[in-house]
């Protein structure tokens, strides 16, 4: 398998806190790949400079074969690299079509075309059908549940025909339920040939789901592997509970 | 497209372009074409502040660099028609958009209350520049323009006519933005930049555009009034209130709406113009602006146009939902519900 995301030697420093130091990690194409670790210890700083959202002071990321350190997130997405937000970030204005449409990856001209032409809507569709949003499609999204947002959050990434997708915490806040529909939904995904990359401090959902699972301590990856070894990993255990 | 606004545009187009044909006295017309300018100046104001929610202060410095653009070309000339100045809008919008594009560049760096601020600070270094640049604004003694040598009868019809064809313009572009995936980035871009950053929509670029377009238009108001007015003082050229005045129009008819600017205008504006015929007190629609601002925070923080679009809206739900249950066998069994459980939540 080829490494789709690679990032190397990745250091962020906000004030005098190294929030990432010195970060090297590798994501196969084909995995489900779980990025875990206590809080504070750097993972969604480093979600944020994979996707662009902040700027590395040292390193280099690397997608798809090629440098990508710095690159804009809009161009990233474009490249085929989508994230979600912790707090499931939607438009509340749009309503849950456009909120599809609105992700789909525009070039100039096609911004001078119908707000929702007829390819958008059947490429929306099948989408809200997978995701069973069909019969809330025209409803605003600030109308929905923090659940249904997750989920409409999910979904609008993949509007781009994503490699890699960064989920930030994909389960927090939402019931037993739709954690279930969440997981299913990745892995249906996944077979289909999208690579995940997952924040999560769901352990169970971790260790069902994701293979392998990169530990995060202080900045740096202190493990990499299976997660059956990760949970008797005596770094592990020392990062989340203390010596 | 639907037959509703053809027909909507339609009939207000008719009616604006058959009002002057009831014999209107001057002064009313000389409001109208006020009203139209105002209008112009809100809608276009709302493609920036209102549908991608960046807030410009600096508008009027647009109107002003309109005015004295059209003031230097015509410089010492004598007019043959009159409709010359007319003729060349586009050229002076173009130079409203070309100056617009830079700052709007640098400026759209910054969000809300600091864009504000620096958008104001743009205004004011441009009645700065107005008021010392004697050579080519005549600094505080004000520059000519040639006098429209239109007849005293029908002096104000021109005006009227270019402000209708302006306003329509405007109107046409701003609902062209809402039908395309322009108006949906606008929006995504209000609603939080940063996610649609991420998902693709080319933030930069369409802010960018939809500044340059929006000051470009405040540009050609600026030289029609300047042309109106024939003779044009810094203090008035650049002035902050017409700012305001946009602003006010636009949150009182309703943000990123399509006629919400327009409503505003017409009721600001007329109601600013019979305040000072009335009470011949000029300055005191600034008191009421200040009382408007304070009610529409209060109780229309949206505008009026969303907050009656949402009553219709509810009541309509209500209606159906009413209907639905009017039903022999109760509400017909709808995937909403079943969506809304299997998530957990309540029916919606």
């Amino acid at each position: 398998m080829t490494n789709l995301l690679s990032v190397q030697d990745v250091t962020k420093v906000f004030g005098g806190v190294r929030a990432v130091d010195g970060a090297s990690l590798l994501v196969k194409e084909g995995t489900v790949t779980a990025l875990i670790g206590p809080n504070g210890s750097g993972k969604t700083t480093l979600f944020n400079i994979i996707t662009g959202y902040l700027k590395a002071d040292a390193g280099r990321v690397e997608f798809d074969g090629s440098d990508v350190t710095g690159s804009d997130p809009g161009r990233l997405y474009r490249k085929g690299l989508s994230r979600t937000f912790q707090q499931a970030r939607i438009f509340p204005q749009l309503t849950v079509q456009e909120n599809l449409v609105v992700a789909g990856g525009y070039g100039w001209r096609s911004l001078f075309t119908s707000r929702i032409g007829r390819a958008d809507r059947e490429r929306a569709a099948s989408l809200l059908e997978e995701f069973r949003l069909s019969d809330i499609s025209e409803l605003l999204a600030s109308e929905l549940s923090y659940g249904q947002r997750k989920l409409l959050e999910f979904a609008a990434v993949l509007m781009s025909e994503p490699k890699l997708v960064l989920l930030d915490e994909p389960t927090a806040g939402v019931n037993p339920v739709l954690i279930e529909t969440m997981e299913r939904h990745i892995r249906e995904r996944n077979a289909a040939g999208i690579t995940f990359l997952i924040v999560e401090h769901d352990m169970t959902f971790v260790m069902r789901l994701c293979d392998p699972v990169i530990v995060l301590d202080a900045g740096r990856p202190i493990f990499a592997g299976e997660p059956s070894v990760v949970q008797n990993n005596a770094l592990v255990l020392d990062a989340y509970l203390g010596s | 497209m639907s037959i509703p606004s053809v027909v909507r545009g339609g009939v207000f187009v008719a009616v604006l372009v058959t009002l002057p044909m009831l014999g209107l006295q001057h002064w009313f017309l000389n409001l109208l074409v006020f009203v139209l300018m105002y209008a112009t100046m809100s809608s276009s104001w709302n493609l920036v502040g209102g549908f991608a929610g960046y807030p410009s202060l600096g508008h009027a410095g647009f109107f002003g660099i309109g005015a004295y653009t059209l003031a230097l070309i015509f410089k010492d000339q004598v007019l043959a028609t009159g409709y010359e100045p007319f003729l060349l809008l586009p050229l002076v919008g173009l130079v409203g958009a070309l100056v617009g594009w830079p700052i709007a560049l640098i400026s759209m760096r910054t969000r809300a209350d600091v864009f504000a601020i620096v958008t104001i600070t743009f205004l004011f270094v441009v009645q700065t520049l107005a008021f010392n640049l004697h050579s080519l604004t005549g600094g505080s003694q004000g520059t000519a323009l040639p006098i429209p040598p239109f007849s005293a009868a029908g002096f104000e019809l021109p005006f009227y006519y270019v402000m209708v064809g302006l306003l329509v313009f405007t109107m046409g572009l701003t609902f062209a933005t809402m039908r395309s995936k322009l108006g949906l980035s606008l929006v995504s871009i209000r609603a939080d930049e940063d996610k649609a950053r991420g998902v693709g929509v080319r933030v930069i670029g369409v802010k960018v555009l939809a500044f340059s377009v929006s000051v470009g238009i405040t540009s050609m108001v600026g030289a029609v009034w300047a042309y109106y007015e024939s003779f044009i003082y810094p203090q008035f050229a650049v002035d902050p209130l017409i700012t305001i005045a946009m602003v006010l129009m636009t949150f009182l008819g309703g943000r990123g709406t399509l006629w919400g600017p327009v409503l505003g205008a017409v009721i600001l504006e007329s109601g600013q113009q019979l305040l000072t015929y009335q009470l011949g007190a000029v300055q005191l629609y600034l008191i009421a602006y200040a009382l408007i601002f304070l009610v529409i925070i209060l109780l229309l923080p949206r505008g009026i146009l969303p907050t009656i679009e949402d009553r219709l809206r509810l009541r309509r739900r209500r209606r159906r939902t009413a209907a639905a249950a009017a039903l022999p066998g109760g509400p017909p069994s709808s995937n909403v519900a079943d969506a809304a459980s299997m998530l957990g939540r309540g029916a919606t």
